[in-house]
């Protein structure tokens, strides 16, 4: 597969519930082989968006074009688009094994056998277990299982890691990796756990408010970012005058008693306490914060309601 | 809609209809309803030719009751009654159930569109429907001969019923009473279309089959034009019961053949409009 061609070509899209705008022009670019994070506050629109990528709901307005198909289109790509749901989505009554039976009847695609499927995400003792006995955790293992038996070419995930302990969060990062390095599979994850996002994703974008208000390589994206140290000092006035002085560094009160935050491009936390020491300002507690995923989203997002 | 997608539709309904209670039950319940009814009119049937025996006294009905033409007829009306309610039900839940819990998502992005969905679920519901008819005569017809004679119906030594026309009646009233079956089966299903949950699917499947049966006889002559008139029912009579006395005997059976006409031809425009209304309104709602 080319790396040039989008995997997903998202233009204006917008959708509107009775007098709710939800989505108000969403652009996005999925390349293929890359590993695209979507992230949003609580009702910022992810899921609608996913939906409307998936033609299960129509949108009003825009353009959305998935492996060069409309979205009503999918069906015919045959299993090449899969999608794992925020709920399992898996029949309960089926077992594990009989829903992975199924779910390789529903594309002509090449499929991988359920016993691999099993065996790589750590469901093999609960094969013949009905879907309806199992804990969130397992279900998600077991819709994650039932999206990749047709080994497709996009993945698209709503909350991926929801209900997964530590370890099997892991082991799906590392199926993400594995597959995309591998086969070149692209994945579009939605997911409030930013550092997992941070940690997998090649590209980012921030939706807010109905529009991707900040998109790009993660690279490029958490480069812009500042970084800051988080400071405690017994006189934060003297220290924020003393810091001020300097070009370039911004002082805000932190939430804590005694505690500033300062950003600088021009000096690292080393320089900032030597600044200090030289003012006769002692330091008692000096942290960086590194430029990442859950900074940005914070400050991008700042002062809406989560 | 390709022939090798709908083929694809069909195998999925049927991979999981092989592990749905529901399915199972669809096409076993009628015959067992009919076999729990054999077994109590034998019991009755013995007790009263105890009775009869004690007080030496024989009568048209005794001789009647022993052939099992007739109760072979009861058991395919109980079993029709309760495959109709089943069936309501069960395509009511089909669609809206799947719909609930997420499942369609997966075969809609995979690999049929959404009308091909509703048709390969209105296939399968027939398939089932057509299992369980068949399991309900074969196991009736068995379990009928095993229990009573099958012969004609004979008065003082004198055949007034042969037993080609009493098989001729059955098959009529077969043919009629399953006639409106596929309606009922396009109703559940676009109450499933419609519905937001599969309680709220079936309950008004079920309540609107019903109330079609308790409201019928307020609309006259025109009741005839509702396809719910002509299928087996709780409370109304059906052709079907009408056979079940003729092949006892009773000559007092007339069945006009307007209404044999209407009973033919009602269900089918009904059963267009019901599908068509189906295939339109899954294109708007929301999965």
């Amino acid at each position: 597969m080319s790396t040039q061609t989008p995997a997903l070509l998202i233009s204006g899209l917008q959708k509107t519930y009775g007098n709710l705008d939800v989505l108000k022009g969403v652009n996005l670019t999925l390349t293929s082989g890359s590993i695209q994070g979507l992230v949003g506050l609580n009702g910022s629109g992810k899921t609608t968006t996913l939906e409307c990528i998936l033609g299960l709901q129509r949108f009003d307005q825009g353009e959305v074009s998935v492996l060069g198909l409309v979205p009503t289109d999918l069906c015919t790509a045959q299993g090449k688009v899969t999608a794992v749901f925020d709920s399992p989505s898996l029949n309960p009554i089926l077992t594990v094994r009989q829903c992975l039976q199924h779910a390789s009847l529903l594309s002509k695609q090449s499929r991988r056998h359920p016993k691999d499927l099993e065996k790589l995400l750590g469901l093999c003792q609960f094969s013949n277990f009905p879907i309806k006995t199992l804990s969130l955790g397992n279900k998600r293992r077991a819709s994650i299982a039932h999206a990749l038996i047709s080994e497709p070419d996009l993945v698209i995930m709503d909350e991926p890691f929801n209900g997964l302990d530590a370890g099997g969060v892991d082991e799906v990062l590392l199926l993400i990796k594995t597959l995309n390095q591998e086969r070149g599979t692209s994945f579009l994850l939605s997911s409030h756990q930013l550092p997992y996002l941070e940690d997998i994703c090649s590209h980012l974008a921030i939706l807010h408010e109905g529009k991707i208000i900040r998109s790009g390589q993660k690279s490029a994206l958490l480069r812009s970012e500042t970084n800051k140290v988080r400071l405690r000092t017994n006189d934060p006035v003297g220290a924020a005058s003393a810091l001020q002085t300097i070009s370039g560094i911004s002082c805000q009160p932190g939430t804590m008693d005694e505690e500033i935050w300062v950003s600088s491009d021009v000096m690292n936390a080393a320089a900032i306490n030597s600044h200090l020491a030289e003012h006769r300002i002692p330091v008692y507690e000096l942290a960086t914060e590194r430029a990442s995923l859950g900074v940005l989203f914070r400050r991008l997002t700042q002062g809406s309601d989560s | 809609m390709s022939l090798s997608s709908l083929t694809q539709a069909l195998r999925s309904e049927f991979y999981v209809a092989r592990y749905a209670l529901g399915a199972r039950l669809l096409i076993f319940i009628p015959s067992a309803a009919a076999a729990v009814q054999f077994m109590a009119s034998k019991i009755a049937d013995t007790g009263t030719a105890a009775r009869d025996g004690l007080m030496n006294s024989v009568s048209f009905d005794d001789v009647t009751a022993s052939n099992a033409w007739g109760h072979f007829v009861d058991g395919l009306d109980t079993g029709i009654t309760l495959l109709f309610l089943l069936l309501v039900a069960q395509a009511a839940y089909s669609f809206s159930a799947e719909v609930e819990n997420g499942t369609m998502r997966h075969q809609l992005i995979r690999c049929s569109s959404r009308r091909l969905i509703v048709m390969s679920k209105l296939l399968q519901l027939h398939a089932l429907a057509l299992m369980g008819v068949g399991i309900l005569i074969v196991s009736s017809y068995l379990l009928s001969g095993l229990l009573w004679e099958f012969g004609p119906v004979v008065e003082d030594g004198f055949e007034l019923i042969s037993e080609a026309e009493i098989r001729d009646e059955i098959t009529l009233g077969l043919r009629l009473a399953l006639t409106p079956l596929p309606a009922a089966i396009a109703l559940g299903l676009l109450l499933s279309v419609l519905a937001n949950t599969a309680t709220q699917a079936v309950v008004s499947a079920l309540g609107i089959t019903l109330a079609m049966d308790i409201f019928k006889g307020m609309l006259g002559d025109y009741a005839y034009y509702l396809y719910a008139s002509f299928q087996p029912a709780l409370i109304d009579q059906s052709y079907l019961q009408d056979v079940s006395r003729l092949v006892r005997g009773y000559s007092d059976v007339l069945i006009d053949d307007r209404v044999i006409q209407l009973n033919y031809w009602v269900p089918i425009p009904t059963l267009l409009v019901l599908v068509t209304a189906s295939l339109i309104f899954v294109q708007t709602r929301k999965l």
